[in-house]
């Protein structure tokens, strides 16, 4: 079919999709390194500036901050959800008469938004709102907290809510996973009379990699870029505590229209992202492949 | 009437009302696993359910216990907070913005997948791989120039422009799915057709595209709520509150901060109800987009 004469209709083919992708995302991917170099405001003119933003912002303890956030909320979040997920799946796994049911209800706050769960949860975490409100009722006043106002516990408070909205999504994920793995070799596992652990060590864990790898790659796209949660529930804030990257970068352009800087956050995020991305995939890659 | 129900019934042995048979007991056991493990599923997503009860209480009602028991409901809280955010025109936006897109992307993405998949060239390969790099970058890494390039290209604060830009995001994906698609598809069918004189386009539109659609709607469902849910892209690129979508319009409009939960749960729900209705319908699909390549 693409052979041949054929070659002409394949870059036909290729054309919309290669000309709206170059435009819009490669494009820009590069312009955004040069710029990074310059000091552009949002003018038509800006200088060269060489490496200055990158020293300015090495020395930034605010970008330092927001680069440290990011990456604890990224463990975070990832631990946290996949860890659930997968204990979420592995107790629904052999529960047929609940488990459609059950996984249903779960992925619903996934369904809800990031701005929406935020919604939900800034009411919940106010200081008279549901979860102090919750703790005095149980006679447990000593744990209520200001939980977004106090910079120690804002970030893993915000993290929560990312938690709580994704447990579901991973938990599926899992479970499609678990439905993948042949019933045979449970069986055998039965007739070996192994126990719980050694079944989940010996073959459902080993079996779930392709399920793993899909919800480590997911979790972290999605928490190293994180915006709309620490955006809506605090701003940034208490003293800088909840800054994440992207959070930054948006601050710089928009509030500040440093567009330069803003390039120079942005080509920080990309090696984030690169570095995190190529280590995980070699690591589940080779997972994958002892299978 | 079988014969069982003509013998006389029969009393339980003694041993058997005291312990019943291993089975049973298992069974029972099991019953009640089953109805912990809903309820603690329930407990999980109590500040949805919270959110959703609450959000029909009256506000004086709310004020006095907001964790409590409703005792006096009302449809009116929908009605300021829909008002406050702007709701129905800002849903309308958001409904035809994500059309468009899927139209877009589907189209799009299909096209550019169809020779990816069929050839084994080099090129092939490095243009398939260029695609799939978008799919781990983040939108923050790129919206700098992105917004001085659509500055430039007169496409700020316009519709248009949001759909090309959402297209463009979601073009890696596409071409992922698809992609991967095409590679099943046995090429018995295009060849039929090409024997039968069709060119590759009618080839394509008329037999491989529509074969193609399990996973245009598993991609479909991935893609709305990708596009519903955005916050970023229409804050940035939109600045007429009349034109932007429901995330952009409630987050401007609705403070969580200081708004009453009267005002802010109505906002919430509102905001998710869409896609709550659409899961509810495509249920099989949403959860199909989203464990794709889960299992090897």
């Amino acid at each position: 079919m693409f052979t041949g004469r054929g070659r002409y209709a394949a870059i036909l083919f290729l054309l919309p999709a290669a000309a709206v992708y170059g435009l819009f995302i490669l494009y820009p991917l590069v312009r955004g390194v040069l710029l990074s170099f310059t000091d552009n405001s949002g003018g038509p003119t800006s200088n060269f500036v060489g490496l200055r933003q990158y020293q300015s912002l090495l020395h930034d303890p605010t970008t330092m901050g927001a680069l440290w956030h990011t990456v604890i909320y990224a463990v975070v979040v990832l631990i946290a959800q996949t860890g659930l997920g997968l204990l979420a799946a592995s107790v629904l796994a052999r529960r047929e008469r609940i488990r459609r049911t059950a996984s249903s209800i779960l992925l619903l706050p996934a369904l809800i938004s990031p701005v929406m769960a935020s919604f939900i949860w800034s009411y919940l975490y106010r200081p008279d709102g549901g979860i102090n409100t919750l703790l005095g009722n149980l006679g447990l006043g000593s744990l209520q907290q200001i939980w977004l106002g106090n910079p120690s516990i804002a970030l893993y408070a915000v993290a929560a809510v990312n938690i709580w909205m994704f447990v579901g999504y991973s938990c599926i994920i899992f479970l499609a996973g678990y439905a993948g793995i042949p019933r045979e070799l449970f069986e055998a596992a039965d007739l070996d009379g192994a126990g719980r652990w050694k079944r989940f060590t010996r073959i459902e864990w080993p079996m779930l990699a392709p399920a793993l790898t899909v919800n480590v790659t997911l979790s972290l796209i999605g928490s190293l870029g994180v915006f709309d949660f620490p955006l809506v529930l605090t701003n940034g804030g208490p003293v800088n505590s909840t800054n994440t990257l992207a959070l930054l970068i948006y601050q710089d352009i928009f509030n500040d229209s440093d567009f330069g800087m803003g390039a120079a956050t942005a080509v920080l995020l990309l090696l984030l992202v690169v570095v995190v991305s190529t280590g995980a995939s070699i690591l589940l890659r080779r997972r994958e492949r002892a299978l | 009437m079988t014969d069982t129900d003509l013998q006389p019934p029969r009393a339980p042995a003694a041993d058997q009302l005291s312990t019943p048979p291993p089975a049973r007991r298992r069974r029972r056991r099991g019953r009640t696993l089953d109805a912990l493990l809903i309820l603690a599923v329930l407990a999980f997503i109590s500040p949805f359910l919270l959110t959703l009860v609450d959000s029909f209480r009256t506000a004086a009602d709310l004020d006095s216990d907001p964790l409590g028991w409703p005792r006096a409901l009302t449809l009116s809280n929908y009605a300021l907070s829909a008002k406050q955010i702007m709701f129905v025109s800002s849903a309308l936006n958001t409904l035809l913005l994500t059309l468009a897109s899927c139209v877009c992307i589907s189209v799009i993405g299909a096209l550019a997948a169809y020779p990816l998949g069929r050839l084994t060239t080099r090129w092939s390969a490095l243009v398939y791989r260029s695609f799939v790099l978008g799919l781990t970058i983040p939108i923050f890494v790129i919206i700098a120039p992105l917004y001085l390039l659509m500055r430039d290209l007169h496409l700020l604060d316009n519709r248009i422009g949001l759909v090309i830009i959402f297209t463009a995001l979601n073009l890696p994906v596409a071409v992922f799915f698809y992609t991967s698609f095409v590679r099943q598809i046995p090429t018995e069918l295009e060849d039929a057709a090409s024997i039968d004189g069709a060119g590759p386009f009618r080839t394509f539109f008329f037999v491989v595209f529509p074969l193609m659609r399990p996973i245009t709607g598993t991609l479909l469902t991935f893609v709305s709520l990708q596009v519903w849910n955005n916050l970023v892209v229409p804050l940035v690129f939109l600045t007429d509150p009349s034109k932007s979508t429901v995330m952009a319009n409630a987050y401007s409009f609705a403070d969580p901060h200081t708004l009453q939960p009267a005002q802010l749960f109505p906002a919430a729900l509102l905001g998710a109800a869409p896609l709550l209705v659409l899961f509810v319908i495509f249920q099989r699909q949403v959860i199909s987009g989203m464990t794709t390549g889960a299992v090897k």
